[in-house]
């Protein structure tokens, strides 16, 4: 009996990591994680807009030169004035479209229409947009006929980007983003949402499986069945964190050594001299910017992330598998399991969405609260830390998670016990209760 | 000496007794048979027996001491519900399995070839288990029962599936078994079965043990005063001759054969009838062809004995509704 739960443990990991979907999930992830990363920049890199050539007819007479001028740096977009009636330059299709600009824009700046023979590009109305909204303020404030008005404007323009620093209770100083830290609080919460669903659901189905095939009527007959419920979850668990250890690894040498290949030399100048404090905030970068390339180029920083993902999963994946592996015990096939795992699923969903909010103030009571609790505090945690919250924090809510897991696991136990034996009727909650009740 | 003592064994689910107030003592070195109705509790006297579920009340013990946990690696149960992990590939399986009983690596691989080369599976080591018929992911359970040479051996219809050739094999090995030393419990319906391979059993109906014993005993108990006669002669001068020292009498038509009809009668006789005086009284009215004892099988005594105790417990039941 002793060392059972190692061979049940060993038999779960085993057949789960040799399988090739394990292997090449586990070395695709991080590539695929990292093109969804880069995937914005990767999309306007690559997609020119399609060039397209306007008619204006300009009503008012004094726009036409300014989109002209506005269309210097746009180069898929030219214009030519025409001057003739709506109905006849729209019914000429030599021009993709006609912009309409109204007598009165200046006026009523609603008056102006662009009329499309194919679909609509955000792209062009934002340009269009802004040309026009700089001519006309131009236009409005020219005529209260304000001398240097060029000059007084130039003086006037400031550039505004507040620098956040944070003190921690040692009194050091430490430069933050809240807008990094939100984006790399809600990926860690999703990768943690991710991994408690899905190996959650594996212990789960694993049970069920091994209940239908009537194997479990063999294996218990040498192991009691708490250790072979410990010894799945355990099994699954060391899958988890082991794909997690593979993409951290991954990731940091990633970071340790392709990205500063692809980074230019000046970006990696600039977040050396802010690093080191000497940079000038005035030279027009920006720092956000900066500051993520810091990040990604930190294996130190990346590693930490890692760990707290590693610290948050093992127990938030402990607590949760307790409660799907002891519905899986009590119900005979999966449609049955639908009704009582969104007992499991719904407090998961929960704290992803409250950990979304939590990542734009981490700092409400409700944050704190729901950073506790065990059945949302792993997700929630996750998307608190960038921010630097207190260390203690971060340790009561792991210690409290940690001994939830125990009597999670405790009750589990006691219905999975009861429930492997159980075929045919669909079990209610009233039922789990009740077998946990059982000596 | 007995390796099993199951002593007031009380087990309560929510609803129902499945068992009430049961013992059994299975002595070392036999084939016991565990016989009762589907529902009667036989699974769960044997769970509690393998140290699977706890029974509320009651206690076994097991060689000598008390059940307790690390007794199962001297126990193989091989299930009436059973399966292999379909996914795995047999010889994995099989390893498995061993090793959970405490088989060290190589041991478990040594002893695993000799079975799967004892019975011709060798070229299955490598294949997956969805790969098998039934009859041949039985033949892996069986081995996984047996390997780590139990004390205890438990089998819950351990034929089924299996066609004659293969359940011949098997009984042969459970023979074998028992004369190596281990015990059996050999849970079953088929009775012919239990006739042929059990010394004892216990027969358990609706949670209550209510027929314990040897079989060859309990056969001839239930058997006395039956007789077989067959006879060529008239079957009224047969028992007017007998009398009322016969209480019951089955007569089948009679037979053609070279000597003449001849009639085949069941015979209860009136207890305490001498044996001479009955074929004295029987020669001077027929020829006698044979003459034997009318041994009960062991799928009569199951039916009469449960339908005996089904009819007791309702009168029972209705008694207390009034």
């Amino acid at each position: 009996m002793r060392n059972n739960i190692g061979i049940i443990i060993h038999r779960e990991f085993a057949e789960r990591v040799a399988k090739k979907s394990f292997i090449i999930t586990t070395l695709l992830m991080p590539v695929l994680m990292l093109l969804m990363m880069a995937a914005p920049a990767l999309i306007m890199a690559f997609s020119t807009p399609s060039d397209k050539h306007l008619a204006v007819i300009d009503e008012s007479g004094v726009m036409f030169s300014p989109i002209e001028e506005g269309t210097k740096d746009i180069e898929y977009l030219t214009v030519n004035q025409v001057k003739a009636p709506l109905d006849s330059v729209i019914a000429d299709h030599g021009y993709d479209g006609v912009l309409f600009i109204g007598a009165d824009v200046v006026e009523n700046p609603r008056n102006t229409f662009l009329y499309l023979h194919d679909a609509g590009s955000m792209e062009v109305e934002n340009t269009i947009n802004s040309i026009l909204k700089q001519k006309i303020e131009d236009t409005r404030l020219r005529a209260y006929n304000i001398e240097n008005l060029q000059q007084i404007m130039a003086e006037v323009e400031a550039d505004v980007h507040v620098s956040t620093i944070r003190i921690d209770d040692d009194g050091k100083e430490e430069s933050t983003s809240s807008t990094i830290s939100m984006f790399i609080g809600m990926a860690m919460t999703f990768i943690l949402y991710m991994f408690l669903l899905m190996y959650g659901q594996m212990v789960m189905t694993s049970i069920i499986e091994e209940k239908n095939n009537r194997v479990l009527e063999l294996v218990v007959s040498s192991v009691k069945p708490i250790q072979l419920m410990l010894g799945k979850i355990l099994g699954v668990g060391l899958v988890a964190v082991l794909q997690v250890f593979i993409w951290g690894v991954l990731i940091c040498l990633m970071s340790a050594f392709v990205v500063p290949l692809l980074m230019p030399e000046s970006i990696t100048s600039q977040v050396e001299m802010m690093n080191a404090g000497t940079l000038d905030m005035a030279s027009g970068v920006d720092p956000d910017m900066l500051r993520a390339v810091g990040m990604f180029t930190s294996v130190g920083y990346l590693a930490t992330l890692f760990g707290y993902i590693l610290l948050f999963l093992v127990g938030g994946f402990l607590f949760y598998a307790s409660i799907f592996a002891a519905i899986g015990s009590a119900v005979d096939n999966i449609q049955d399991a639908s009704q009582l795992q969104s007992f499991a699923i719904i407090p998961i969903i929960v704290a992803l969405v409250f950990s979304m909010s939590v990542a734009t103030d981490p700092n409400t009571s409700a944050a704190f609260w729901f950073s506790m609790i065990p059945f949302t505090s792993p997700m929630v945690m996750l998307a608190r830390i960038p921010f630097g919250i207190p260390h203690w924090e971060i340790w009561v809510s792991v210690v409290v998670l940690y001994i939830s897991f125990v009597i999670m696991a405790w009750i589990a136990a006691k219905i999975y016990r009861v429930g492997i034996f159980m075929y045919g009727k669909k079990p209610t909650v009233r039922d789990l209760i009740k077998w946990a009740r059982y000596k | 000496m007995n390796i099993i003592e199951a002593r007031n064994i009380t087990k309560k689910y929510t609803g129902h007794m499945a068992l009430d107030d049961v013992s059994v003592s299975i002595p070392k070195g036999t084939i016991y048979g565990l016989l009762g109705p589907n529902g009667a509790g036989k699974t769960t006297l044997i769970r509690i027996i393998n140290h699977i579920t706890a029974p509320d009340s009651g206690e076994v013990i097991f060689d000598g001491h008390r059940l307790c946990a690390d007794d199962v690696v001297h126990i193989g149960y091989l299930p009436e519900e059973r399966g292999l992990y379909k996914k795995m590939k047999v010889g994995d399986q099989a390893m498995f399995f061993a090793k959970l009983k405490g088989l060290g690596s190589k041991e478990a691989e040594t002893q695993l070839k000799q079975w799967f080369e004892r019975f011709g599976i060798m070229d299955w080591w490598g294949k997956k288990v969805e790969e098998l018929s039934k009859g041949m992911a039985q033949k892996v359970q069986f081995i996984v029962t047996v390997l780590h040479r139990p004390k205890l051996l438990i089998f819950d219809e351990p034929f089924s599936g299996f066609d004659p050739i293969n359940a011949d094999l098997l009984k042969r090995e459970i023979l074998k078994l028992r004369d190596e030393g281990a015990t059996v419990i050999f849970s079953t319906h088929n009775m012919e079965s239990v006739e042929a391979l059990c010394e004892n059993f216990s027969l358990i109906n609706r949670s209550h043990n209510i027929l314990s014993g040897n079989v060859a005993e309990i056969r001839s108990r239930m058997g006395a005063d039956n007789y077989k006669l067959t006879f060529q002669g008239s079957p009224e001068a047969l028992f007017t001759s007998l009398g009322d020292r016969v209480l019951r009498h089955k007569i089948g038509a009679p037979a053609e054969t070279p000597q003449g009809l001849t009639y085949s009668a069941e015979l209860k006789l009136q207890p305490g009838t001498p044996m001479r005086e009955f074929i004295s009284l029987a020669n001077e009215a027929v020829d006698i062809v044979t003459f034997d004892r009318a041994l009960p099988s062991m799928n009569e005594i199951f039916i009469k004995t449960v339908e005996q105790s089904n009819a007791a417990a309702d009168v029972a039941k209705a008694l207390r509704a009034n």
